[in-house]
């Protein structure tokens, strides 16, 4: 049970309104306010990807029929209030955050925004263009890993409404005009497609305003396109896309899944993946392998969802429910050959670096869990693990709100107290079972950005299955035992069904 | 004005002190329960309504800035690495093995003054991470071996940092401000140095037994508990552990007498434009570091006439901010701005300095200076609802000062800040001889400092 929930009451909205709410009443002084539409990008035209982020994030920046931005930013300025968008594939969300000193006031600056947003045609260009140097060059630039990331997404739902980046395409964003963001707003922001939440210290009175006020906002329901079938690959395709003097090869892999946090499957598959690779965190498999016994890189992961902003939270954070997922291995930079080369003259003339090494060792381990299951002390000690760690997922009111909004996208009541509650009862059985049925390595989606002199002979090596010895320094080759060494010699050939490597320059990416 | 009565009020209107300890008025709203055990070591209780969940802060005051010996950058936050590598009690595999059944979320992180070990969990597991968490302070044992290892990690640390322009920037920025204080590098310490880390066993233990005494070192519980409780877990497991003897001198920092210049040449990259002045050491003694966090707010916020201008009618440039790390030593303090387009680089240098120079000449009005002490403070209460950032905020006073009570003087020294103040302290810090000008743009950096033409 999950105690933080004890202490809340939970009340369902009066009928008087058609929109559903989630209250968590308490005397925090701070409240939140999300309201959550169920749009996303996959409700994006073709040719106009990234209009949903686009018209969220201009609802977030622009003025109402009352204000204009500057003036909500001059008004809430003492209040220290603020609010944001937060769009991802299935669905938009805003939060706003006040002190419940300024509640009243607050609500009647913002609630414009929501109603009637003004689109300046300035705010509008402002915000487009943000978006679009984003697109062509910040996420090609700023980190390898979420560059990894986004080219992987592209390339395993290509030919879906998933395809595209939130933030869109470039000649996607290039398209957009301020008229498609009006429409846009009016088609997919309506009464009947939003969810509203709110945690902390307010009265009844001012929750039924809110519910009213929603209730002015159009009243259709908007046809949500169809996702697409997402397909499994034929073998194993790697897109390597180099960059000059990378000291590192960020790699990220997927393969679709048909489970999501509704399936009887899923919570099985939660211990599965904790045991092999749960998100920043050092006892589990893929990080004590990697990381921990060989010292190449800062951490190493698997995932059966979508983790927002991995490189920077710890803890999940909540707003993208997903009906398609994909079992994901997130292998941090390993070191390329011109970074291992500068600084060990003993590994002089290599001329790929950990990559394919890195590669083999996760997929070995994928399998041989797949093959061997978790032994009955791996099982007890994760299933213990993850029904206290869940409970940290939902310390603040604010994620408390977050996942139970998440939890009714799902069709169901209170994500996190029914998965512990589910873990509980789960066997041992249950979950190799699992792992047998949704862990494979024969077919997936590779992306590796990598260094410019790495590319072809990491595309050779790894189109050949040719064998991969783990390159040590001399330092750390003398400090190993010899375990490592004899799984080392096996995983260097580990075969992998390699079916196609493409090399890929940045700059073909999302376009 | 009723913005201004909210202001003068605010300190009531958060303080809600414990029955059992009256506490000082101020922004914090919860009793701070301190004790210092003999050894020195200082115990800090915060009791929080988090039904079964608890923080547990470790704060050791080392960070890259008492890194002062040469070849040695980066250490403190190695050393981070190897609190994780076991004891002869808890084996890193053993230790792997308790960690993960307490379900705890734990890790640490290093920074310049300061290394902090946290693990927020399930309350009933306090007692367990006491245990844990003394064995390996007190005890911590790892092989040569796994030393050796442990340093490729750091390497893989900084290769995922450094592909971003804007960590290349920050450290070449560190690097140009300051000559002979140790904020001359960053936590993660030079490329060089982490590749010589695996020679450096010996030093690593004398690293340990110089820092991580109880003297250095200061517990932080938040959560479902009681004082009492935390207390006696302290004294059970913490209580034997010997004082030290270690200090140090740090390099002070020459006097700066001219502009200085950190450039990233990076194409197909926004522009950016970052000028970094020498600010000050962090004390609630002073009022200069709470009168530049109001000036950082006040005159490069959403709501100043510069934002208005540069971010939202003209758009030429697309993100602008401004403040000061807080910072034993002085360390410096920034505004940030990110450029539509390299062309337009010396005029929103131009904006920014006249923005700065007449906080030097004309009082800032009242009503503003009101609104943005109002801001700060609602800012920081808003962010005070659960165990984890209660105690992180905590954590902050206790690596700056000494004392996580100083919140509350720290937070009322805002209201403390007049008009005459603001113009006084832009006088003092904001010149342009302790400058360091940091830029990113395609060209190079000798045509960007020809561009920029800050000493003509």
């Amino acid at each position: 049970m999950n105690r933080l929930f004890i202490l809340i009451t939970f009340l369902t909205s009066s009928a008087v309104f058609a929109q559903d709410v989630i209250e968590l009443p308490s005397s925090s002084t701070k409240v939140i306010v999300k309201l959550a539409f169920k749009n996303g990008s996959m409700c994006d035209p073709v040719g106009k990807e990234g209009l949903t982020n686009l018209t969220a994030s201009l609802i977030a920046e622009t003025g109402s029929d009352q204000y204009t931005k500057s003036e909500i930013n001059d008004l809430l300025y003492p209040m220290a209030a603020n609010y944001s968008s937060f769009t991802d594939k299935e669905m938009t969300t805003f939060t706003f955050a006040v002190h419940s000193d300024f509640l009243e006031e607050f609500y009647d600056i913002i609630r414009g925004v929501i109603l009637n947003p003004s689109f300046a045609q300035s705010d509008f260009e402002r915000i487009k263009s943000n978006l679009e140097v984003y697109v062509k060059e910040i996420i090609k630039a700023n980190s390898d890993e979420d560059f990894s990331k986004m080219a992987l997404e592209e390339q395993l739902f290509e030919g879906t409404r998933y395809a595209h980046m939130k933030e869109g395409t470039i000649s996607g964003l290039a398209s957009i005009t301020r008229e498609d963001v009006v429409a846009h707003y009016k088609k997919y922001f309506t009464s009947k497609n939003v969810l509203i939440g709110i945690a902390g210290k307010y009265d009844q009175r001012f929750l039924d305003k809110i519910k009213s006020d929603i209730n002015q906002l159009p009243g259709q329901m908007p046809d949500l396109p169809k996702l697409g079938k997402v397909e499994m690959p034929d073998g194993i395709e790697v897109q390597l896309i180099p960059k000059p003097n990378n000291l590192g090869t960020a790699i990220y892999t997927g393969y679709p899944i048909d489970i999501d946090r509704s399936s009887p499957d899923w919570p099985a598959m939660l211990v599965v993946n904790s045991y092999l690779g749960e998100h920043r965190k050092s006892y589990s498999k893929l990080y004590k392998l990697i990381r921990e016994q060989r010292s190449m890189n800062y951490g190493d992961y698997t995932y059966i969802e979508w983790y927002e902003a991995g490189g920077n939270n710890q803890l999940p954070l909540t707003g993208f429910p997903r009906s398609q997922n994909y079992f994901a291995i997130w292998i941090r930079p390993v070191q390329t050959a011109i970074s291992l080369t500068s600084q060990y003259p003993e590994l002089a003339g290599i001329k790929i670096g950990h990559a394919h090494f890195a590669m083999r060792m996760a997929l070995n381990e994928v399998e041989r869990v797949k093959k061997e299951g978790l032994t009955k002390e791996e099982f007890d000690l994760t299933r213990q693990f993850l029904m206290s760690y869940m409970n940290l997922f939902v310390q603040t009111p604010g994620k408390q709100l977050g996942f139970l909004m998440d939890s009714k996208f799902y069709g169901m009541e209170n994500y996190i107290s029914k998965m512990t509650n589910a873990i509980s009862k789960l066997t041992l059985e249950d979950v190799n079972k699992a792992a047998a049925k949704y862990l494979q390595v024969d077919n997936m989606y590779i992306t590796m950005i990598t260094d410019q002199a790495e590319a072809q002979p990491l595309k050779q090596s790894l189109l050949t299955n040719a064998v991969s010895p783990m390159s040590y320094s001399n330092v750390v080759r003398e400090s190993l035992g010899e375990e490592i060494f004899e799984l080392d010699k096996k995983v260097e050939s580990y075969s992998m069904n390699v079916k196609k490597v493409e090399i890929l320059e940045p700059k073909v990416l999302f376009k | 004005m009723n913005r201004i009565l909210i202001v003068l009020t605010l300190g009531l209107l958060f303080a809600c002190g414990g029955k059992e300890e009256p506490k000082e008025e101020g922004v914090f709203p919860y009793p701070i329960q301190q004790t210092m055990l003999d050894n020195g070591l200082n115990v800090v209780t915060v009791p929080f309504n988090s039904p079964g969940i608890a923080a547990f802060y470790i704060v050791v005051r080392v960070g890259s800035r008492n890194e002062i010996e040469e070849g040695k950058t980066g250490f403190a936050h190695f050393f981070e690495h190897m609190m994780f590598r076991g004891t002869d009690k808890y084996p890193k595999e053993k230790y792997g093995e308790v960690l993960k059944s307490i379900g705890a979320a734990a890790n640490a992180n290093t920074w310049f003054d300061r290394t902090v070990y946290h693990m927020t969990g399930n309350a009933e597991m306090l007692d367990k991470m006491f245990e844990l968490e003394a064995d390996r302070f007190m005890n911590l044992n790892y092989s040569e071996a796994d030393f050796k290892v442990e340093a490729g990690a750091v390497k893989g640390e900084y290769t995922k940092n450094f592909s971003s322009p804007y960590m290349k920037l920050y450290e070449k920025t560190y690097n140009t401000a300051f000559t002979e204080h140790t904020y001359s590098h960053t936590t993660i310490g030079f490329w060089e140095d982490v590749v010589d880390m695996p020679n450096q066993y010996e030093y690593s233990l004398q690293f340990f037994d110089r820092w991580y005494r109880p003297e250095y070192c200061t517990i932080i519980v938040v959560g479902d508990v009681t004082q009492e409780k935390v207390n006696t877990l302290a004294r059970e497991y913490f209580g034997e552990w010997e004082p030290g003897s270690y200090t140090q001198q740090i390099p002070v920092e020459p006097e700066q007498t001219e502009t200085r210049y950190a450039h990233i040449q990076e194409e197909n990259f926004p522009p950016v434009l970052s000028l970094n002045y020498k600010g000050v050491a962090y004390s609630v003694e002073n009022l200069d570091m709470a009168a530049l966090d109001v000036i950082g707010t006040l005159a490069f916020s959403e709501r100043s006439p510069i934002y208005k201008k540069l971010v939202e009618e003209e758009r030429i440039v697309r993100e602008l901010s401004a403040g000061g790390y807080n910072t034993v030593d002085p360390g410096l303090w920034s505004v940030d701005a990110v450029l539509v387009k390299k062309e337009d680089l010396t005029k929103v240098k131009n904006e920014i300095v006249s923005v700065l120079e007449k906080l030097k000449t004309e009082p800032v009005d009242s009503l503003t200076l009101a609104q943005t002490k109002s801001h700060l403070k609602y800012g920081y209460a808003m962010t005070l609802d659960n165990p984890d950032a209660i105690a992180n905020s905590l954590a902050w006073f206790t690596w700056l000062t000494g004392d996580p009570a100083d919140v509350n003087p720290g937070y009322a020294n805002y209201d403390k800040v007049t008009p005459e103040i603001i113009m006084e302290v832009a006088n003092k810090y904001l010149v342009d001889d302790k400058l360091t000008v940091a830029t990113i743009s395609p060209d190079e950096q000798v045509e960007v400092i020809e561009e920029l033409n800050f000493d003509r």
